[in-house]
């Protein structure tokens, strides 16, 4: 133990000391955390995260070729996709006519306008995507890139409410919740969205049932 | 400080009006979002109010075991911890191990912490530069000022403001429209996020079950400060922490919406580590520091409720006194009805300094009612001002109390006063004995004095038996 | 904040008028009187009464705090129900006395007027079951829940009875979060800020263009009406007991 350590270990004790009726840790049901929406909500999970996403400005997709339309229709022509989603979706993306770079370049994060990377889960009842540092290629590509397009391909990663994704955090060092584009409301309360991270924020899943 | 008017009141009758009209028009849509939102999402958000508020108190009330979980959890997951005492000590750390690692240009999330230690101006003399990447802290940081609200530093400057000191740095002609601020911000900013070798954050909570830190953005700077460098150090008050990892969940389902009407901030990291090794980005190492400053000496206090607190800032939105001051008219690093309590209670022997706070407060509960955390903040209030009288502290316009209680324990001498007093129904404003009344008439009418004619009412009616008059003298 | 839900009732009770009657509002504690006999209650009214001891409570000086709320509780012994027309009294009663007495002993007095205590139309509905007033008044009414109300069952009681006069029409005020400014000593402490913060409410109240503004505490009427006559602005304030009164006696 550090000398500064002790100093600051000593005081919280020493504070507490003869401290009577202490409050005990309270237990709880998971269902008691579920908003009002989310208990009554009857639809299949990922139907939910579809439109809680959509709530937040998320654009929830079932097509690889809604993404292509999508892309096509912003003037988004550039980007980058994870090498593993090559096939399912990097090909399509060709194909139609877009420039799909399958390396992350950090001396220029800015040239890609898009960038395809896979989700590690979903959340229904707040419309999160879920990110990991084992499944996000390059914590860059998903971050920089004015739309970031997260893609599910595990159909078992819909979770359906917080205290669930709580339970499925993992051991992964990095595991960031991402509910809708960035966004900042500093300037006089007006809503900007795209301030340091994506404008524009995707959730596509592939190999699901619709 | 005046002997005849209180600093804040000061303070809020000089602010100038536009500032005041732009402050108080955000908190009130504020408030009112936060309103809707709990009440769409909960048929009771109390309950989990008052959940979450004993989650957190029994962690402070047991916070040496959950800091030495917490400590051993990081250290397991690789990071390295450190303990400060002092701001002085955070400082040097911080310094240390940036120095160790040869940083010299260091991206910083919002944390409300590294402001209370005024870390940005110490590293600089230092020659490490510290750059603020919250859209609003850069602005305060370019205009050398202070946040004057914890979760939206600039409520007290408009676009034209902000637009003049974008000119000023060179970040192009002016043009005051927001989205071009905005835009203009992440070119800049990128270039800082790239060029950087540390972040630095805080965290919104640490869960001594598995060390997760866990700090949330909207804007998504906490992610590009920990995706673009090597190094990352955390600044830690020591109450952050919080027993389980299931507890994180009740805590962000009602951070976000107090704060800003939302379920979920954009952005909930939950950092467990320096990055795994598959990743290219991020963070080699994890430094975590954990600050006192004071904590502990509130953690011994009665008013050590206080430390539940998670800085959703809605107690600012809603208090009456926050909404025509803003919260540089606390005069610290925290304002509103937090402030009013933790600045007095932080600043140690300085206490006096801040002894009026507690007293800017007309003790509505306002802030009670919307904290996430359910904090007695009028109850914390009126223990300090009683600390404050047995100190023997001296109060511009405060009435001295003592005459009252004489007055209020002596029924006799009470009904001669009421009825006496009737004679000020005769005086010109200007010839009122007490300086204060004076100032209170000045946009004030009184109602026509009319003491001892209830009393007499009742002496005169029938069923005069009914009146109690034998007990006392 | 939850009260003692086990309070006695019963139609005799004792009546604490509160110092702002003895010196401002005797017409409202007239109508408490006059209120509370119309439903067949015995009002006893301890003479040797003064204030709760709020303002030296709220001042930070516990100690002369101290000596009124003993004072009170003296004043105030029996096993009678005691009833405040005023929700900020009865709030000191409740919770106030539980600060002031934590680390004290001998507080049975204190603590036993505190089980006792109701605010007026909190005993009304719920402790007497009255919920029906009837008579005609054809007026809008903006009701303002005073600070001291937050949490209690005051605010819907009050609502109740109003509503259940033919004729009224009770108007949603906006900011219901925002206090009026008084705070007691608070408004004398800091004279501009407890102005502007009764602007803002009054502001709110008035845009609904009332006929009345109606609260169970006089001490908010006192600091809206106050604000309002100095600017000329017409607004009525009445205390809900005597909108009750005036609307008839023959319950």
């Amino acid at each position: 133990m550090s000398e500064a350590q002790d100093i600051v270990m000593g005081a919280v004790k020493q504070a507490l000391s003869g401290l009577r009726g202490k409050t005990s840790l309270p237990d709880y049901e998971s269902e008691f955390l579920f908003s009002v929406r989310h208990k009554e909500s009857e639809q299949d999970g990922w139907t939910e995260f579809g439109e809680n996403f959509s709530a937040v400005s998320g654009k929830a997709m079932n097509e690889v070729g809604d993404l292509v339309e999508f892309l096509k229709e912003g003037g988004f022509e550039k980007g980058y996709c994870d090498p593993e989603l090559k096939e399912q979706v990097g090909e399509v993306l060709v194909a139609a006519g877009l420039q799909v770079s399958y390396a992350f370049d950090h001396q220029r994060v800015d040239d890609y306008v898009f960038g395809i990377t896979r989700a590690s889960g979903v959340i229904a009842e707040s419309g999160t995507v879920i990110l990991n540092d084992e499944d996000t290629v390059d914590r860059l590509a998903a971050l920089a890139p004015w739309v970031h397009v997260a893609v599910l391909t595990d159909q078992k990663k819909v979770f359906a409410n917080i205290p669930q994704a709580i339970e499925n955090l993992g051991n992964s060092s990095n595991v960031i919740w991402v509910t809708g584009p960035s966004k900042t409301a500093d300037i006089e309360g007006i809503l900007i969205e795209g301030v340091h991270g994506p404008g524009v924020q995707i959730c596509l899943r592939i190999g699901g049932e619709n | 400080m005046s002997k005849s008017v209180q600093p804040i009141d000061a303070f809020a009758r000089d602010l100038p009006r536009e500032t005041r009209d732009a402050v108080l028009s955000s908190v009130m849509t504020r408030t009112a979002g936060r309103k809707a939102k709990l009440e769409a999402d909960y048929e009771n958000p109390d309950d989990l109010r008052r959940l979450a508020g004993k989650v957190k108190q029994h962690t402070l009330e047991h916070l040496d075991e959950y800091l030495e979980q917490a400590e051993a959890a990081l250290i397991k997951n690789g990071a390295t911890v450190h303990f400060a005492s002092t701001a002085e000590d955070a400082r040097e750390q911080v310094l240390a191990i940036l120095k160790e690692n040869g940083a010299k240009r260091v991206v910083k999330s919002k944390s409300m912490v590294t402001e209370e230690i005024h870390l940005n101006d110490f590293l600089q003399k230092n020659g490490v530069e510290c750059v603020e990447t919250d859209l609003g802290e850069f602005i305060i940081q370019i205009d050398g000022d202070t946040p004057s609200h914890i979760v939206q530093p600039i409520i007290h400057k408009n676009r034209r403001q902000v637009a003049q000191s974008f000119e000023e740095l060179g970040l192009g002609d002016y043009n005051d429209d927001p989205q071009t601020i905005t835009r203009r911000a992440r070119k800049h900013l990128r270039e800082k996020y790239l060029q950087s070798d540390a972040g630095m954050t805080g965290a919104n909570f640490v869960s001594a079950e598995s060390g997760r830190l866990v700090i949330v953005t909207n804007e998504g700077n906490a992610r590009f400060g920990m995706a673009a460098n090597g190094l990352h150090i955390a600044l830690v008050g020591i109450e952050k922490v919080v027993p389980r990892d299931k507890d994180l969940g009740l805590l962000l389902n009602l951070l976000g919406r107090s704060a800003t009407a939302q379920q979920l901030t954009v952005y909930t990291q939950f950092i467990n580590g320096p990055r795994s090794k598959s990743q290219p980005s991020g963070p080699e190492q994890m430094h975590v520091i954990f600050l006192d400053n004071g904590r502990s000496r509130v953690l011994k206090s009665k008013e050590r409720d206080i430390l539940r607190c998670i800085r959703c800032g809605a107690c600012l939105n809603v208090c009456p006194v926050y909404r025509q001051t803003s919260g540089h008219g606390y005069r610290a690093v925290y304002g509103g009805p937090v402030g009013a309590v933790l600045s007095p209670l932080l600043a140690g022997d300085d206490f006096s300094k801040y002894a009026d706070l507690p007293k800017a407060s007309s003790l509505c509960g306002a802030c009670n009612e919307v904290c996430p955390v359910n904090i007695p903040i009028p109850e914390l209030l009126l223990r300090l001002r009683s600390r404050a009288n047995q100190e023997g502290i001296k109060s511009a316009g405060s009435p001295p109390m003592a005459p009252f209680a004489k007055l209020a324990t002596s029924p006799k001498l009470w009904q001669t006063a009421m009825t006496a007093s009737k004679a000020m129904n005769h005086l010109p404003i200007t010839m009122m004995p007490v300086r204060p009344l004076q100032e209170w008439l000045k946009i004030r009418t009184l109602p026509k004095w009319s003491g001892g004619e209830f009393r007499r009412w009742m002496r005169e009616r029938e069923g005069e038996p009914r009146m109690d008059t034998n007990k006392h003298e | 904040m939850p009260q003692n839900k086990s309070r006695p009732t019963g139609r005799k009770v004792m009546l604490m008028a509160t110092c702002l009657s003895d010196v401002f509002f005797a017409d409202m504690a007239k109508a408490t009187v006059e209120v509370l006999e119309a439903v067949g209650c015995e009002v006893i009214f301890p003479e040797a009464q003064t204030c709760c001891g709020q303002p030296a409570f709220n001042s930070g000086d516990f100690p002369a705090a101290e000596k009124v709320a003993r004072y009170t509780a003296e004043v105030f012994a029996g096993d009678l129900p005691v009833i405040v027309p005023s929700g900020s009294c009865a709030a000191m009663h409740f919770h106030g006395t539980d600060l002031l007495f934590e680390d004290k002993t001998d507080t049975e007095k204190v603590e036993n007027l505190a089980g006792r205590t109701w605010e007026l139309f909190d005993f009304l509905v719920n402790g007497l079951g009255v919920k029906q007033w009837s008579g005609t008044l054809n007026k809008k009414i903006a009701l303002h829940h005073s600070c001291h109300t937050r949490g209690s069952d005051t605010g819907a009681a009050m609502e109740t009875l109003l509503s259940s006069i033919e004729g009224v029409e009770l108007v949603e005020v906006g900011t219901p979060e925002q206090c009026c400014g008084f705070g007691g000593t608070f408004s004398v402490t800091f004279p501009h800020l407890s102005g502007e913060i009764g602007q803002v409410k009054l502001d709110s109240v008035l845009a609904q263009s009332p006929d009345l503004l109606v609260s169970a505490d006089m001490s908010c009427l006192m600091h809206m009406g106050g604000l309002a006559e100095k600017q000329d602005k017409e607004i009525e304030t009445r205390h809900a007991v005597q909108v009750l009164r005036d609307v008839g006696l023959n319950q």
